[in-house]
């Protein structure tokens, strides 16, 4: 690699830690033009920055504005590496499928928001189905996408109890191991999620991502 | 009339507690608009402020905490977004006894401002005006803009507020306790709260929701090195916990929450309350502890 291109990689990776939008695609756009294979960008840059983002999010030395700008920045890039990825005939392995939503009876969705936000930076595919969503539409959208993981979110100690619910559904419909099923939410703790025999739990939205992973390559067959 | 500075010369002032989950323990359905009932249910929403008054309290505030227009959109209820404020006032006046005090609740809206979200300046405004007229008008003596999470956000109710009536203002922001000190969602700290909300002149200010009353403590102390104004302070009872037997218990219990009391007074606290997980039962502890402050 030579000096241009590694300059170029650096300003990338600083312009996702920045939450530089416009920045982040000219410069992953310009990493493709001057020969750079995308995956390695994509895989050697930008998923270490992104990292670095929630890190120093979980931290408290950024807050919610930078969390968001460094997961917008990661999208542009993403869209740039990706677009050419598939012109040139490749294809990115999908870090996994994810149906997310707020469960039935509560219209809080900032930590969702977030959670899908973070998974989508970090090359999960996600289908976020909003707020006060029916337990059945879980279970039919995961179906019909294929999906990995159902993602919970509750923010009410009323409406986390369909969480549980949830997962009594998938276990009548034969579904439990279909899916992996992630909960999360200001009241939900990982006792509880142990409790409700969920797969897996996140106190923030990067450690929902590590959950994430952990659970889609357990349910490849992977070690964790 | 509503004199705070006459009032918290004479007795630190003793707001209510949860509304939340006393309106489920009163049988609000999963699911359904806290606000809508009152319309459908005003007699449940009475008995909760005559609770809290009978428990202590020397003012409530309404039932119209996610009363503005965007998340009453959620139940697709925007279009009555000044008459269930009005009625949340006019239920709450109904209950109170002479001496006693009603607050208009303003809560955040649960979406984010641009370039974050979606909203507009503009849009906010739009979504807090229909609810602060709707609580003048049925009849609050003061308003509390609570439980923000962007100090944008709480300037633009402010400003509707400002603009819709001369009643007092108390705002408070919700904090969470990092590694590097206390700091809303969006990054907010104490020192720029405080400065903002001076700059803005509001009558009180202070915290609330999230951090228990024990690590509400030096909060209070901070801000109180900051301004001079009263300082509000209306912890969570705590997290909250599942039991087995499906009931919901907030960890820090009723009587380590008091004793944590006496410190948020001393720290400078003149306006006390209490948030997430807390009752009538608490008030009434609450309303015991503070007396021996009374001059």
């Amino acid at each position: 690699m030579n000096s241009e291109q590694e300059k170029i990689l650096q300003e990338l990776s600083q312009a996702i830690i920045q939450g530089e939008v416009k920045a982040a695609r000219n410069l992953a756009e310009k990493s493709v033009a001057i020969g750079l294979s995308p995956l390695e960008v994509i895989q050697k840059n930008c998923v270490p920055a992104i990292e670095q983002v929630g890190r120093l999010w979980e931290n408290g030395d950024y807050f919610l504005p930078e969390l968001i700008a460094g997961a917008e920045a990661m999208k542009a890039a993403m869209s740039e590496l990706q677009a050419a990825l598939k012109a040139s005939g490749q294809v990115m392995a999908s870090a996994g499928k994810v149906v997310i939503g707020t469960i039935e009876g509560d219209i809080h969705d900032i930590g969702k928001n977030l959670v899908a936000a973070m998974l989508r930076a970090t090359g999960f595919e996600v289908i976020d189905l909003g707020a006060d969503v029916k337990l059945e539409k879980f279970i039919e959208t995961a179906l019909m996408e294929q999906a990995d993981i159902i993602a919970l979110s509750a923010l009410l100690t009323t409406t986390m109890l369909n969480q549980r619910k949830l997962i009594e559904m998938l276990v009548s419909q034969g579904l439990r191991n279909r899916f992996k099923v992630m909960v999360g939410g200001a009241p939900v703790s990982e006792r509880w999620a142990k409790e409700i025999g969920a797969d897996g739990y996140g106190e923030n939205a990067v450690q929902a991502v590590e959950a994430g992973r952990k659970l889609v390559n357990r349910k490849r067959g992977y070690d964790d | 009339m509503f004199e705070l500075k006459k009032i918290i010369k004479e007795e630190i002032f003793l707001l209510d507690g949860a509304m939340g989950t006393e309106l489920i323990s009163s049988g609000l359905p999963q699911g359904h608009c806290p606000e809508g009932w009152n319309e459908e249910n005003p007699e449940a929403i009475a008995r909760i402020h005559q609770a809290y008054f009978e428990a202590g309290s020397r003012a409530v505030l309404t039932n119209s905490f996610g009363g503005n227009a965007i998340k009453l959109a959620a139940y697709s209820l925007q279009n009555k977004t000044y008459e269930l404020n009005f009625k949340a006032a006019t239920i709450a006046r109904s209950t109170c006894p002479e001496g006693r005090y009603v607050g208009g609740s303003v809560g955040p809206t649960g979406k984010f401002l641009k370039p974050m979200g979606e909203l507009s300046q503009d849009q906010l405004e739009q979504a807090f005006i229909p609810q602060i007229k709707g609580l003048v008008d049925g009849g609050v003596d003061f308003l509390l803009i609570e439980t923000q999470y962007d100090l944008r956000e709480a300037l633009v109710a402010l400003g509707v507020a400002r603009r819709e009536t001369s009643l007092p203002v108390l705002v408070t922001m919700t904090f969470n306790l990092t590694r590097r000190g206390y700091f809303t969602l969006m990054g907010n700290n104490p020192k720029e709260f405080v400065r903002v909300m001076e700059e803005n002149q509001v009558e009180a200010l202070g915290a609330n929701c999230t951090l228990n009353s024990r690590e509400m403590v030096s909060l209070i102390e901070e801000m109180h090195f900051l301004t001079r104004r009263p300082l509000i302070a209306q912890a969570n009872a705590g997290k909250p916990e599942v039991q087995p037997d499906g009931k919901v218990k907030y960890s820090q219990g009723i009587d380590e929450y008091v004793s944590y009391l006496p410190r948020l007074i001393a720290a400078g606290t003149r306006i006390i309350g209490g948030c997430c997980g807390t009752s009538p039962e608490y008030i009434k502890k609450m309303a015991e502890a503070i007396k021996i402050f009374y001059k």
